[in-house]
């Protein structure tokens, strides 16, 4: 055996050493999760960095959760966390009764204090984040008595008790009341945070790792995972070697077939794929680049606009892009999201008809290049997108070589991230490969997708404006009875219109050691629920009994 | 030699301040959003635009967010990262500091030790075999891309055959009472990777410059005269020779002492090595201007230090240069 190899065997007996303790409990220990950015600000409301969510999700709980299907208009399917009951006391109140036996980690109860103070500091329009907008149907919160909150809403409508527990769980106001909105960031409190969950804050190192320990107390039971440590890596690559080399236990990314495939062929890892709320889509820009004041020159026709949807054969796009780590969408929804299963299919792919279409727009090949042109304007498009992700640049030569076959001519504009993202914010773009991550909900459609949504601040950048959707996502939103057959009829409102041609919603890939058991991991929050896993006793690693 | 000194202190201040105010001006002409990160890149009202913009200083003139930014980094405060709002630029300035001079420092020592003692042997043994075999594997490592190399190097001793941890600068998993040994296992075995990365694509230069001078000396009469008093070959070649080989390597160490601060982009990224690299690469792709601004002027300050320090070394060690 040659020396270097002698080296190494002790370097791996040194990384195993250090001071184990006997453990008594053989289904407890340890989970390294690997992220690619730091959780500089692990309190929920003042980031929504999904380092910083992901890390505050095990720190801090909602009065309530969205159940496992992760329907935001059924009341009656959420789980309760901070709140173990809740009831309904006419079509705009709800009151929430507060588990007794929640503690913040400081050992003081949460209380109905705590929740208000919370749910109208985050109503505030002062604070730095816009949960005002989000809030902003909440009438009134109080409390009656230390354990019970009472919620009332301007207007009925399905999603009210999403909207009272989600977007701003608790804070404790004991340590917080006296701190203004605006300072809350720079706060102590943000270096060592003190929630209500099954883990507590341990450390931060900067471009290391955060380590949170369990939180004994939990009233809802102790976690068998004792510690979580969260080790940076910002390159994918690293990332994946982390997991690779057995320095980490688990990451979650989206991932194309190439890269699943080392860790397919490692028998210590599994890969759990499920639904998410991700979407990628080719968005139409239209108004002119630039300057929203004028219809784009080719994108403003909807004719137009359906033959390059026509032209696109996204089943076969994804399967080839993403085998089968993604699914293709009908509207701006993830797989994940309920409403995904009431949406109207999208017609398949017809390049004869999107020629033919064209055709009828005058759209000729006069100069016989084999691309389409009227009038002496090419029927040629931008199609931008940040060069940074992989998703993105891996569907975009398919994009332009599928169209090249309909006659147009698509240039590839391949940017820096924030340049791209400063492009698309002021509407400067043909065609942009927009990728994000939606809410649970489908009121989010509100912001990108309505007339209301376009100008200064609104994030309809590509300026899609449908009255006929509009009026009837407002009544989606509304409906309190049928709130799916109002969906559905939304949703088709939205398709017959063309603002975009829907792509794909990527898995949610968890990869994860072979050894943790009672695994759940949700489209939402990924690792939330850590505090149900388990370690097999037979498979327990030197980690595991620290 | 003092008012030599104060030229080149007064020539390496002057240009310090032409490239921070290059800099400032440069990234702020560059296309890309720095306050989009804090909004989840969506886009901004006005109001909201407005306030971050004051928040971070940036609705003033260029010339006022320049001499702002001039005044207090005088004082040593580089002010608040965009990205990692609110952390301030020292704090993270400082944090990754350790990790860079650790890992600069050690691929300084390797390429200079093992650099210029095979700069010399290849010298001694000028057109043999291995001479010709030295050559072509310095010069092949120096044309490798250094992320390709690292890569290369992470699928072979980290994740086939488990020798060495693929990333990270510690075990995330040590015990908070490891002991020093412990500790410095950890960190070497840490360190190897990224130091074999960067030493292979730098070590060509040190060995070829070492190479040419040690040939430049040894056919020199008192280096024939040393011999012919008798004198063992080490003591010619170390005592003797290689003292006077030494002038180029001083001036390539100028050139290389900066890498102690700035890292490596590529490698950092690669190995998610901690450091100023990583973070100056995070802050290019945010256009985070605070930190970018912080970790550039450590990076030209270093470069004119190192400079100063080399003209020192020459002026010190050859007198030649003491009258230009």
């Amino acid at each position: 055996m040659s020396s270097f190899r002698l080296l190494g065997f002790a370097a791996l007996a040194l990384r195993a050493a250090g001071p184990v303790q006997a453990q008594s409990r053989p289904d407890h220990g340890t989970i390294v999760i690997t992220i690619g950015a730091e959780p500089t600000l692990p309190v929920p409301t003042l980031s929504s960095a999904k380092a910083n969510v992901d890390v505050a999700s095990l720190m801090f709980l909602p009065l309530a959760r969205p159940g496992r299907k992760l329907v935001t208009a059924d009341e009656k399917s959420f789980e309760p966390m901070l709140a173990r009951s809740w009831n309904r006391r006419d079509s705009v109140t709800l009151a929430f009764d507060l588990d007794p036996r929640a503690t913040w980690h400081d050992g003081v109860p949460v209380t109905s204090r705590d929740v208000v103070w919370s749910l109208n500091r985050a109503r505030d329009s002062t604070a730095p984040l816009p949960y005002s907008l989000l809030l902003r149907d909440l009438a009134t919160v109080t409390a009656e008595g230390p354990l019970r909150v009472v919620v009332t809403f301007r207007r009925a409508y399905a999603e009210q008790m999403f909207d009272a527990v989600f977007h701003a769980p608790p804070l404790p106001a004991h340590l917080l009341d006296t701190i203004p909105p605006a300072r809350l960031a720079t706060s102590a409190f943000v270096s060592r945070p003190v929630g209500n969950g099954p883990y507590r804050w341990v450390k931060f190192e900067p471009g290391r790792q955060a380590e949170l320990a369990a939180n004994p107390d939990f009233f809802l039971g102790p976690p068998k995972l004792d510690r979580v440590i969260f080790v940076i890596a910002r390159a994918g690559d690293a990332q994946l070697n982390l997991i690779l080399d057995g320095t980490a236990d688990a990451y979650e990314a989206g991932l194309l077939p190439r890269q699943i495939t080392p860790i397919v062929e490692n028998p210590s890892l599994r890969i759990l794929t499920q639904p998410s709320f991700g979407i990628g889509y080719l968005l139409f820009n239209h108004r002119a680049p630039g300057d929203r004041t004028k219809p784009h020159p080719i994108l403003a026709d909807p004719e137009v606009r359906r033959a390059i949807a026509l032209g696109i054969d996204r089943q076969a796009l994804v399967r080839a892009v993403f085998g089968p780590y993604a699914s293709v969408i009908e509207g701006p929804f993830g797989s994940a999201s309920w409403v995904r299963r009431i949406a109207p299919t999208i017609p398949g792919p017809n390049p004869e008809l999107a020629r033919k279409i064209l055709a009828g727009r005058g759209w000729k090949d006069s100069d016989g290049d084999g691309y389409l042109d009227k009038e002496g304007m090419p029927l040629a498009l931008r199609l931008s997108y940040p060069l940074s992700s992989l998703p993105r640049v891996s569907v975009a030569e398919p994009v332009q070589s599928m169209l090249r076959a309909i006659g147009v001519r698509i240039e590839l504009n391949r940017l820096d991230g924030p340049v791209w993202n400063d492009r698309r914010n002021k509407s400067d773009f043909d065609i942009d490969i927009s990728q994000t991550t939606m809410d649970p909900t489908p009121s989010g459609l509100v912001q990108s997708w309505t007339c209301a949504g376009i100008g200064p601040g609104g994030t309809n950048v590509g300026s899609t404006c449908n009255p006929r959707f509009d009026d009837a996502l407002s009544r989606a939103i509304r409906a309190s009875t049928d709130a799916s057959g109002a969906w559905k009829t939304a949703i088709a409102a939205l398709q017959a219109d063309n603002p975009a041609v829907f792509l794909y919603s990527l898995a949610q890939v968890v990869v994860l050691h072979q050894r943790y058991r009672n695994v759940s991991v949700r489209a939402d929050l990924p690792w939330s629920d850590l505090w149900r896993w388990s370690v097999d006793p037979s498979q327990q690693l030197a980690r595991d009994r620290r | 030699m003092a008012a030599w000194l104060f030229r080149r202190l007064l020539q390496a201040a002057v240009t310090f301040l032409a490239v921070a105010a290059m800099l400032f001006v440069l990234m702020r002409a560059a296309p890309g959003d720095p306050l989009g990160r804090l909004t989840d890149d969506r886009p901004m009202t006005p109001a909201e635009q407005q306030r971050l913009k004051a928040l971070f200083g940036l609705d003033q003139p260029i010339a006022t967010q320049f001499t702002r930014f001039a005044a207090a980094a005088a004082n040593g405060d580089f002010g608040v990262s965009i990205e990692y709002y609110p952390a301030r630029v020292n704090t993270l300035i400082r944090s990754r500091l350790g990790a860079s001079l650790l890992l600069g420092g050690a691929v300084l020592l390797v390429n200079l030790g093992l650099g210029i003692w095979l700069g010399v042997f290849q010298a001694r043994r000028r057109g043999s075999a291995i001479d010709q075999w030295l050559t072509r594997l310095s010069l092949a490592g120096y044309a490798m891309p250094s992320f390709w190399l690292a890569l290369v190097l992470v699928s072979l001793f980290a994740v086939e055959w488990r020798l060495l941890p693929a990333a990270q600068m510690t075990d995330p998993l040590l015990a908070p009472d490891a002991g020093l040994l412990t500790r410095s296992w950890d960190l070497l075995t840490h360190l190897v990777l990224p130091v074999v990365t960067l030493s292979v694509v730098t070590i060509a230069a040190t060995m070829r410059y070492q190479r040419t001078a040690m040939l430049e000396v040894l056919r020199l009469d008192y280096v024939r005269a040393a011999r012919a008093r008798g004198l063992p070959e080490s003591t010619v070649v170390w005592r003797h020779a290689w003292r006077n080989a030494l002038f180029p390597i001083l001036t390539l160490v100028g050139l290389m002492l900066p890498m102690l601060v700035s890292g490596s982009v590529f490698v950092e990224s690669v190995f998610a090595w901690p450091g100023l690299g990583s973070l100056a690469a995070g802050a290019i792709a945010t256009r985070d201007y605070p930190v970018l601004m912080a970790t550039a002027l450590l990076v030209s300050g270093a470069v004119l230090v190192s400079g100063v320090l080399a003209d020192l070394g020459s002026y010190a060690l050859d007198p030649r240069t003491r009258n230009r």
